[in-house]
């Protein structure tokens, strides 16, 4: 049974603990900078908390990388180099040179690299890429997708607002559709994009992105911190010449429930919708079984997600702001990330 | 453990479904099935990798640790007479049978063998469903005042529209997931059906009913109405829905419980389409009867579970015929 580690036991983390309860797997214990954070997961989850990341990795073989964006680089070397399997949450690095360097360095090492874009783990997106592949939409034209909502409140962290850190809306939120968009239609020729990430509005920020895809199709993502409070939304469209799937978690949900204004302290008379599904079809459960099913299936690399696409990801991201930032088309052969 | 499950006929279209789902489930082996129908039945054992067999006799005779049954209404009896001495779990597709009497005889042949008997009620597996339950088991609503439900479908034609083979249409057909959910929502029973049955009402010369109008109370005192037609139209983008509206004194919860799609048009095909991406409630349904043979606990979804809600749609019937409402239980000698 692999024994597993997480670094961060922030929300990210907490949310993998919960579920690798649920796999066949030993979850050894946890380590972060707060050892408060590590004491407290412990507590939900099991295991151990460890004085430092050198100890956590002495005792496992898969190191979940569950940190702040700027923080993945570093127990990602350090995990390579101690010769333990590597799972990142996305974004793989806030800068391209970090993220290629830890892509070279896994390689070089023999230790396999899984960045968690989780939405490729999501029913509703898987659904629609085999529809779109089963070719009943023809040849693939136009995406567009919308992920959003108010700034997080539930994180009380900020280096989600801070941009040198998180890279903003682009670069944590929007960088799931862009993957999810690649994933769809190949590799990206150019990208252009507005937004509010230099407009001096932070926490707030938003984008509207413009992909031009290598297979000619063109992709429309928007992000948003800028939304009014209240339900994050995520919306897709894909159309070829001869079809189109939509998706909108605003359609109306499966399951409301509205109360009486003196019933309900939290949102009177406002209905609180809910989409279930069963247990194991949790996207997050399917992400990390997938990625253990790899690692036990031999050493031929399976992932449903490459290092590579994980690179690009963060590339097309940073390419969107550069974007933001100049008013210009950025085509991605030539991109090279700024000093800045 | 593996655990080794035979499928009997192929003529309800849901036999594919737990056919897929049998095979997703690692523990289990689908040792064959038996189908009236050879061609069909040939065809099937094929397209998912296991063995034809040309009787249910035959395939019974492989040591089953269960058997589901999927034949057209009216055979669930005779299959179920033939199963029950010769294995210990029997899945059977709603609605258990076409009379009471039919029924009561499956429950007491699997009693008197000792085989567990469960009911195919897949929509208790549906999440929504689920979460709807939960809200109630905790006493968000309050007092329920009443429940309003659909269960709508396309017109399935083949043998459904044979009364001699299904006893029934849309009523027979369409009553029983919705009823079945009502009462283990609140571990009740339908007191009394009032019902207007509508006869070739939406496909001319159809001749048999394909519009039922419930309306019903129960025992805990609330009154709710469920739509049990066949009104949606071939190019409906699915086949239907389960639709469950919960009002009482604090408030209302509303589940669709198949709305979890995505809306899919293609030139290619001609269609407009709604894709389900939610949990797949079969898969539930499958799932919970596997782990049934393999722990030993008894079913979640008894015969008499099947009983009871084929009791409200013959009671529709009944209603209809009447022009009035009738009470519940039914007297078991009289109709049936």
């Amino acid at each position: 049974m692999k024994r597993v580690g997480i670094a961060g036991a922030g929300l990210i983390g907490n949310w993998h603990a919960a579920r690798w309860k649920h796999l066949p797997v030993e979850l050894t214990g946890f380590y972060d900078v707060s050892s408060e954070a590590a004491a407290r997961a412990v507590e939900k989850f099991g295991g151990r908390a460890f004085d430092s990341l050198d100890d956590l990795l002495a005792a496992v073989d898969v190191v979940d990388v569950c940190t702040p964006t700027p923080h993945h680089k570093t127990p990602v070397l350090a995990a390579a180099a101690a010769g333990k399997d590597i799972l990142c949450e996305k974004p793989l690095a806030r800068h391209l040179h970090d993220a290629e360097e830890m892509v070279a360095v896994c390689q070089s090492a023999g230790v396999r690299l899984f960045v968690a874009h989780v939405v490729r783990f999501f029913r509703q997106f898987v659904q629609a890429k085999a529809i779109l592949d089963s070719g009943a939409l023809g040849r693939p034209g136009v995406i567009r997708t919308v992920r959003g909502g108010g700034f997080p409140d539930w994180s009380n962290h900020s280096w989600f607002a801070d941009f040198e850190q998180s890279g903003g809306v682009v670069m944590d939120v929007s960088i799931h559709d862009i993957d999810f968009a690649r994933w769809c239609f190949g590799d990206v020729e150019r990208v252009f994009a507005r937004g509010l990430t230099f407009a001096g509005v932070q926490p707030h920020d938003h984008a509207l992105i413009t992909l031009r895809f290598k297979n000619r199709a063109i992709g429309h993502i928007e992000g948003s911190w800028a939304y009014p409070p209240g339900r994050f939304r995520t919306r897709f469209e894909i159309a070829g010449d001869q079809g189109l799937i939509e998706f909108d978690n605003l359609a109306p949900a499966p399951l409301t429930v509205t109360l009486k204004p003196d019933q309900s302290p939290q949102a009177p008379g406002i209905p609180q919708p809910h989409s279930p599904l069963a247990p194991q079809d949790d996207p997050y459960f399917l992400e990390l079984e997938h990625f253990l099913n790899c690692l036990e299936s031999g050493p031929v690399d399976k992932f449903l997600i490459s290092p590579q696409d994980g690179l690009e990801a963060v590339k097309i991201s940073l390419a969107a702001i550069e974007s933001v930032r100049t008013g210009r088309p950025i085509y991605l052969d030539e991109f090279e990330e700024s000093a800045t | 453990m593996t655990v080794k499950i035979g499928i009997l006929s192929f003529a309800h279209m849901h036999a594919y479904s737990y056919a897929a789902c049998l095979k997703q489930i690692p523990s289990v082996k689908l040792v064959g099935l038996a189908d009236d129908d050879p061609e069909r039945g040939q065809e099937t054992a094929r397209r998912f990798g296991t063995r034809f067999f040309a009787s249910a006799g035959a395939l019974l005779g492989e040591k089953l640790d269960g058997v589901i049954i999927c034949a057209e209404n009216v055979k669930h009896r005779p299959l179920t007479e033939l199963a029950a001495p010769r294995t210990p779990h029997i899945l059977c597709e709603k609605p258990i049978a076409t009379t009471m009497a039919d029924a009561q005889v499956m429950i007491d042949v699997c009693a008197a063998h000792g085989t567990r008997l469960q009911i195919a009620f897949p929509v208790r597996f549906s999440p929504p469903v689920q979460r709807l339950k939960t809200i109630l088991d905790e006493g968000t609503l309050g007092r329920i005042y009443s429940v309003k439900t659909t269960n709508h479908g396309r017109m399935p034609g083949g043998w459904f529209v044979d009364k001699a083979l299904a006893g029934g249409g849309a009523v027979m057909d369409h009553t029983v997931h919705v009823i079945d959910l009502l009462r283990w929502f609140w571990n009740t029973e339908v007191t009394e059906v009032y019902a207007e049955v509508g006869y070739s009402l939406l496909h001319p010369g159809l001749g048999i009913d394909d519009v039922g109008m419930l309306s019903f109370r129960l025992a805990t005192g609330a009154y709710g109405t469920l739509d049990a037609s066949w009104s949606r139209p071939d190019c409906h983008p699915t086949w239907g829905d389960v639709k469950l509206e919960v009002l009482g004194e604090r408030g209302i919860a509303r589940v669709d419980a198949f709305s979890q799609n995505l809306a899919v048009y293609s030139d290619r095909t001609g269609k407009a389409q709604w894709v389900h991406w939610g949990s797949n409630t079969d898969l539930g349904l499958i799932r919970d009867f596997v782990d049934m043979i393999a722990t030993g606990r008894e079913p979640f979804i008894t015969g008499y579970d099947g009983l009871k809600a084929l009791e409200v749609a013959l009671a529709a019937y009944l209603s209809a015929e009447r022009g009035e409402p009738v009470a519940l239980p039914l007297e078991r000698e009289g109709g049936a």
